[in-house]
């Protein structure tokens, strides 16, 4: 991954058009010259044939792409906004409250159980994510059970 | 497995609007679907175009672009959508809004189905037999 450091407005005018372009309905295709490990070719090859997981493995790819695309333009447009407005800013507490409700997990009734473990992983993991905090809390409470 | 969170009226306006009371709650549950997207999870937003009317969303307006920014998808009220609708409609006698989020879910093939919702009841109404997980905002 590159780690040279860009400016905020080149970041900014780089996710604005990314998104722009994703938001293209024009259905052109352009040949690329990008060099595709053979393994990993032949893995998506298998992926197509045998499990039947998109048309072609040129749609595979193109698929792939598109969502990490998709991801990484949502993400940015996160930050900005938390550099803007601090105070939208989630607790990890609260993402993983919200991660439980978006699956209909019985643990999205007990919050303070949420909380304790958000707290306990922070503690250790200051970069876990809302889905770690939910393993640590579904082994709390099985622990307590 | 693919997860669809639909969004609904004050949904839109929570995620829209820095000052509106829920829009930390409706941030949050936009960064868990940011999240799991980039570890590949197949979880998608989308609007009804019909809910984003009700909120008053225009996607040209200045104000709306963090909502753009966002890569929720409209579903738009299509024939076969607006059938669906309107026979909910007159089942249940929901919203124009709620009968288009009805039709969005009875047509969706998604593995998962959770809505964002400031109404449950209305939800549960128009969501019939279909298993959905409904998230009070």
């Amino acid at each position: 991954m590159c780690t040279t450091p860009r400016s905020t407005v080149a970041v900014v005018d780089a996710v604005a058009r990314i998104s722009e372009l994703l938001d293209s309905t024009d259905t052109a295709s352009t040949g690329t010259s990008m060099r595709i490990p053979v393994a990993l070719h032949e893995a998506a090859s298998i992926a197509v044939s045998e499990l039947g997981v998109a048309p072609s493995t040129t749609a595979l790819a193109v698929d792939a792409l598109r969502n990490w695309l998709e991801a990484l333009v949502m993400q940015a447009a996160l930050d900005a906004h938390y550099e803007r407005h601090p105070q939208a800013r989630p607790t990890l507490a609260e993402l993983a409250m919200a991660a439980a409700e978006q699956d209909g997990n019985p643990l999205a009734s007990q919050p303070r159980l949420i909380r304790k473990a958000a707290k306990a992983v922070a503690a250790r993991h200051p970069d876990a994510d809302a889905d770690a905090v939910l393993l640590w809390a579904e082994a709390l409470a099985s622990t307590a059970a | 497995m693919t997860h669809l969170v639909i969004l609904d009226n004050e949904a839109v306006g929570a995620l829209a609007s820095a000052d509106h009371p829920k829009h930390r709650r409706a941030i949050a549950h936009t960064q868990v679907v940011a999240t799991r997207r980039r570890r590949a999870a197949t979880t998608v937003l989308v609007v009804p175009t019909s809910v984003r009317v009700e909120a008053g969303l225009d996607r040209t307006s200045s104000s709306a672009a963090f909502f753009g920014s966002m890569r929720i998808a409209d579903v738009p009220l299509d024939t076969a959508a607006a059938n669906t609708a309107a026979a909910l409609r007159h089942d249940t006698g929901v919203s124009v809004a709620d009968a288009h989020l009805g039709a969005v879910i009875a047509t969706s093939d998604a593995d998962r189905i959770t809505v964002l919702t400031s109404d449950p009841a209305d939800l549960a109404t128009v969501a019939g037999a279909k298993a959905i997980t409904i998230v009070r905002l």
